[in-house]
């Protein structure tokens, strides 16, 4: 009786799985539509992918990853968009890494291209192009690589070597945090490493190589002894405004043998249009946060930023910083933000955020304890943030508009 | 220690007893199986009918021997003063009991399935003919899933249901084969180096000492006392050749030498689809039929045992050793998006061993067995070449020191060690105690020329481990059997963090992991009568961090030491039902049930950036799930079955590290885990094809695995959302066997249908493959 039991059960289940086989429609991926995308992932010990929600607002509703949202390969992922394309790149460490390119299709994502690239510690739009570079990561190696994606194209155009251990002219090797567009060169912020530590013996100075583009010729390395090194690991440290300024924050964040080394206080400092120095601004942005550091920033308009601070107590060589705030560039004052949830209880905060770049409105994806995620509209003329679109199962790490 | 324990076996053996030869026959054949007591021995015959016995010369004894289908024996002997020629006992067949059911095309061993666990035995002989290696045979077993990267040689995850990884232990003759390196794996060795192959699923006897917790699979090569010589030769698809021989010789003094060697090599230069990219512009190709271009794989093996057999000191006496060596060439990453063109890995394998086995010792019904090994193998991981590949096989090389994934010329030796005991001792008829103790360590020494200083290949990597475990047996007249048992796990792990690495000889400080746990269960079984069984157990078992987890495989694995032994309790229940129709018709049904729930459930996953698999631990892990088979046959000349498995693992984490909220993937099935599959197969033989004793015949084979999604199944729109698709490969194969099977050739096709296969996400395995096999075999008694 047992086994004719199993027998029915199992042909049952074979049947079922059987009639169940048979859809394989690849239209519009997810549920939810809207320009802007939500890189949302959930909280779960293993086995977690990114996802990508469409959402038509982030002032209101709800969204979820449960049955909704483009699955990416993976959560080691960065986003970016350019020329009204959204591009998912895998971080690969020493393997291969890959880019996935998005556009906006009735109101979802549409799958462009799919290609095998290098693993890149820095990455920005040039013009027609992605520009991706992958860092040497050792004092042996002295060249680093780096690629021309044209975005219209979505090939490779160009590629080249640079050398990343003469630039720093130490004996150390440098590691770009970043780099940008800066008219029609690549300013290339960079620290200084000499050990597997991350560590270095130049703590008080910063530089910025630049580059020619798009035949990447070093042209100068600028520095400046008022600061430490300029942006994080993967952290963008330059702003520009609408007169095509150049603002540059450090976070003071040189180690040396493990230990925070810079004797040099968190500061913005400046490059006046078309030069390739720094000139006398400097904004102490330790004394004007009441002892905090900066460690992220995005440029709103009208010389406003939103910056993410962190107490000098808890300062670390990867910790980014959760308090927010608005930093006024020009009057060089931080009005910290209001109306966010307490800071003790906030566990994630994105850093590739949206912003009109009217000088005015800001957004923030926040998640906290309870495993709730929600993002904030921030005005920012009065510091105040309001909680907007709320996001279920999982933790938001970017936002951004196609159109 | 040995020496001194064999001669005092000797003396106190020679002055009581003497070793007694003798044989089982029906109608002049042999009687596998049978049970024979005799005072307070319980013993069971071998395949060729021959058991051994002890007794005092010129005594008279009682025997009583039973067999299914025959009248059970009670016979009074006359023992001669020498032990020269064996004792003949004849049964007389049971008109009136069940002809003993045996269902051809899987035949599974009478003696193996008696016990009271979960058992599935896969009678390896009957697939001499076919190329299938140890795991290939193992994936048509029902409740099993053995996972491929690729083709020949390439990396395989082992799952019984839905436990997969170091869950489950294998062993060699009830041997653990742990942490034996790349050159001797289930997936190398042929199916002709084993005479059967036995699957315990969920609990474990306690002979076979480990900490296993989802099963165990032990690979019997069995000792024979014959003289035999088996050699084939394989070549097919892809330029696979592989070739296997088998042979044994023993004197009439008792003598013995065994030797088996084996040897595969395949370039796996099989055809994929893949989305393709140009490694110089990016430029896109989807759904591109390529070549595999650097996959080439090859092992030799050989395994030597020299030793004597039935001696009044020793029933057996072996040394052994086990030479082997294997190449491998790495053609992707974790995913088919990693194309790597100049990366490799090499082993080789080095292990003497020693095996003893002696029946009443000390004294009478005390069996002890005892064995150990050393391996002194080196791996080595080459990656040199600073250079991108790509699926067309081009690539950019470029200048200055570097690797395709991490430049390394690491090279490592595992030194692992094994001793193990077991003692049996039957109390009386039906009752038995056994003590079983297994040790086993590891220790991880490797240096690479690139970076003779890297203090990372410097620290320490030790593991010390034993098992203790203590078991009874009760059997009541061949209906009833209870086994309880208790185990006892013990784990020294030492390793370091750097600290520095400017201080050249000492830069890390060392951390050690001590873990100790008790396990205990029982199991049953019961006959309701000779054709119907039934069978529960329980236990609750732990399963350790193995050396790979916490140290890495140096490949593809990334280490984790903060790993935590994985506790589950283990329910199985299950039934087998075999009957005739008109005496032709043979039909087998048999059914398992299995309940599990593990805390700290061991995961095995892809890290952060895919580009290494990691393992951690889960709060919990359920699974409810159930397999069954159903196998029938006609005479001697068609046999089919199939069988089904399906399970419900589920995550049974309500909280995430931080988080005071209910997971999302609360109660959501585990992914990237195969959860419903199943084998169907069928054969035809036509005998005396062309020559009497001449056998044709015509095998079929159907794997089904349902498809299943690579990440957490509630998440995302199901559209776009990735998985491994449904797979369903076919292999079909003929068989021409001359002289009773002395000269075969057959003839295999693998993946008939040239379907796209995976196993894991995006790595596809083998296109359709044709293989040519011959072999001989020739048998001496």
């Amino acid at each position: 009786m047992t086994n004719l039991k199993y027998i029915s059960i199992a042909l049952s289940c074979l049947a079922l799985i059987l009639n169940s086989c048979d859809k394989d429609n690849s239209e519009s991926p997810g549920k939810t539509k809207g320009n802007f995308v939500l890189a949302v992932t959930p909280v779960a010990a293993e086995g977690v992918a990114d996802y990508l929600l469409n959402a038509p607002s982030l002032e209101s509703g709800t969204i979820s990853t449960e049955g909704n949202g483009l699955e990416q390969d993976g959560t080691y992922r960065y986003y970016v968009t350019h020329k009204n394309k959204f591009f998912s790149m895998l971080y690969g460490q020493g393997n291969p890494g890959a880019v996935t390119a998005y556009n906006l299709m009735n109101g979802s994502l549409n799958k462009l291209t799919n290609f095998q690239t290098e693993t890149v510690q820095a990455f920005t739009p040039v013009n027609n192009d992605i520009l991706m570079i992958k860092m040497a990561r050792d004092l042996k190696t002295e060249m680093s690589r780096w690629y021309r994606v044209d975005a219209d194209q979505m090939l490779i155009v160009g590629q080249g070597e640079i050398n990343t251990k003469t630039v720093t002219g130490n004996g150390e090797w440098a590691q770009f945090s970043w780099i940008r567009q800066v008219g029609d060169k690549v300013f290339a912020p960079f620290f200084c490493i000499k050990d597997s530590d991350w560590g270095t013996d130049y703590p008080n100075e910063a530089w910025i190589a630049v580059y020619s583009y798009p035949d990447m010729t070093l042209e100068k390395v600028i520095k400046d002894d008022r600061t430490s090194f300029i942006g994080r690991y993967f952290v963008d440290g330059l702003a520009i405004d609408e007169t095509g300024d150049v603002y540059a924050f450090s976070p003071s964040l040189a180690f040396t043998n493990k230990q925070l080394s810079s004797t040099k206080p968190s500061a913005v400092t400046r490059i006046k249009k078309g030069t390739t120095e720094f000139d006398d601004y400097y904004f102490n942005v330790e004394t004007a946060a009441e002892g905090h550091s900066i460690t992220n920033w995005q440029y709103i308009g009208n010389g406003k930023a939103l910056g993410f601070f962190i107490a000098k107590a808890d300062k670390s060589q990867w910790g980014a910083g959760t308090r927010l705030a608005v930093v006024d560039l020009y009057s060089q004052k931080v009005t910290w933000i209001t109306g966010l949830p307490a800071l003790g209880d906030i566990t994630s905060i994105s850093d590739n955020n949206y912003t009109p770049k009217d000088g005015k409105n800001a957004y923030v994806g926040i998640t906290v304890s309870n495993g709730t995620s929600s993002v904030y509209h921030i005005n920012v003329e009065t510091a105040t943030a309001t909680q907007g679109l709320k996001v279920e199962g999982g933790v938001i790490t970017a936002i951004s508009r196609l159109d | 220690m040995v020496c001194l324990l064999l001669s005092g076996v000797y003396t106190s053996a020679q002055q009581i007893t003497q070793t007694f030869t003798a044989r089982i026959l029906s109608n002049g054949q042999p009687v596998p199986s049978a049970t024979i007591r005799l005072k307070n021995q319980v013993m069971h015959s071998k395949q060729d009918g021959s058991f051994i016995f002890m007794a005092v010369p010129g005594s008279t004894i009682h025997v009583e021997i039973s067999a299914i289908g025959a009248k059970t024996l009670k016979q009074k002997v006359d023992l001669t003063n020498s032990n020269s020629s064996p004792v003949i006992f004849h049964l007389e067949k049971d008109e009136k009991q069940l002809e003993e059911v045996n269902v051809i095309g899987r035949t599974e061993s009478q003696e193996v399935n008696r016990q009271a666990y979960n058992v599935t035995s896969i009678d390896a002989k009957s697939l001499y003919n076919t190329t299938l290696d140890l795991s290939h045979a193992l994936d048509r077993v029902s409740g099993v899933r053995v996972r491929e990267s690729g083709g020949v040689g390439s990396n395989f995850n082992f799952s019984l249901n839905g436990f997969s990884g170091n869950r489950v232990r294998f062993f060699l003759d009830g041997v653990p084969i742990d942490d034996l390196g790349s050159s001797f794996q289930i997936n190398n060795i042929p199916i002709n180096f084993a005479e059967r192959v036995e699957v315990y699923k969920g609990v474990v006897p306690i002979w076979l000492g480990s900490d296993a917790l989802g099963g165990a699979v032990n690979i019997v090569t069995g000792v024979k006392a014959q003289n035999y010589l088996d050699v084939s030769y394989s070549y097919g698809s892809f330029n696979t050749h592989r070739s296997v021989i088998n042979a044994g010789l023993t004197s009439s003094s008792g003598l013995t030498f065994q030797l088996s060697a084996f040897q595969n090599y395949s370039d796996n230069n099989y055809t994929i689809t893949v989305d393709a990219s140009d490694i110089k512009t990016g430029a896109y190709s989807p759904n591109t039929k390529l070549k595999r271009f650097h996959d080439q794989y090859h092992n030799e093996t050989v395994v030597a045992k020299v030793g004597v057999m039935n001696k009044a000191y020793a029933d057996q006496l072996l040394v052994g050793l086990t030479v082997g060596g294997n190449y491998k060439e790495i053609q992707t990453g974790a995913r088919m998006v990693s194309v790597f063109g100049a990366r490799h890995r090499r082993g080789n394998l080095l292990m003497p061993s020693i095996n003893y086995k002696k029946n009443n010792v000390f004294t009478k019904g005390l069996d002890l067995a005892v064995t150990g090994n050393y391996n002194f193998g080196k791996e080595r991981n080459i990656d040199t070449v600073f250079a991108r590949f790509d699926w067309f096989g081009d690539s950019i090389l470029y200048s200055g020191p570097g690797g395709e994934s991490s430049r390394s010329l690491y090279e490592y030796n595992n030194n692992n060690g094994l001793a193990s005991a077991t003692a049996n001792y039957h109390l009386s008829a039906g009752q038995e105690l056994t003590l079983n103790n297994v040790f086993n360590t590891f220790n991880r020494k490797g240096e690479d020329k690139l970076k003779p200083n890297d203090i990372n290949n410097k620290i320490p990597r030790k593991r010390n481990k034993n098992v203790l475990g203590i078991g009874y047996r009760y059997e009541l007249d061949e209906k009833i059997s209870v086994s309880i048992f208790g185990k006892h796990f013990m784990q020294h792990a030492t390793s370091g963090v750097v600290t520095s690495d400017t201080e050249p000889n000492n830069g890390y400080r060392t951390i050690e992991k001590t873990i100790s746990k008790f396990g205990y269960g029982f199991a049953t079984s019961y006959f309701i009568n000779p054709n119907l069984q039934l069978k529960a157990s329980y236990e609750k078992s732990a399963r350790l961090p193995e050396s790979n987890e916490l140290f890495g495989d140096v490949e593809n694995l990334e280490g984790n030491f903060d790993l935590k032994p994985e506790s589950s309790d283990n329910v199985n229940i299950g039934a087998q039902y075999t009957f005739s129709i008109n005496k032709d018709h043979l039909l087998s049904l048999s059914g398992n049930m299995i309940y599990r729930y593990a805390t700290d459930y061991i995961y095995w996953t892809l890290n952060n950036n895919q580009s290494r698999y990691v393992l951690s631990n889960l709060d919990g892990v359920s699974n409810i799930g159930g397999d069954a088979e159903l196998r029938y046959s006609f005479k001697d000349l068609f046999t089919a079955g199939a069988n089904f498995t399906y399970q419900n693992v589920r995550n049974e984490q309500k909280y995430e590290l931080n988080y005071t909220g209910i997971s999302p993937v609360y109660h959501d099935r585990i992914p990237n885990l195969p959860y419903a599959f199943g084998n169907a197969d069928a054969s035809f033989f036509i005998k005396d094809l062309g020559g009497k004793g001449n056998t044709l015949s015509l095998g079929y084979n159907l794997l089904y695995v349902h498809q299943f999604y690579l990440y957490w199944p509630s998440r995302g729109g199901s559209d776009g959302k990735y998985h491994v698709p449904e797979q369903l490969a076919h292999d079909a194969n003929i068989t021409y066997g001359i002289k009773n099977g002395r000269y075969n050739f057959a003839l295999e096709c693998k993946n008939l249908t040239d379907a796209n296969l995976y196993d894991n996400f995006s790595l596809q395995k083998p296109s359709r493959g044709f293989f040519f096999k011959v072999r001989y075999f020739i048998n001496k008694s």
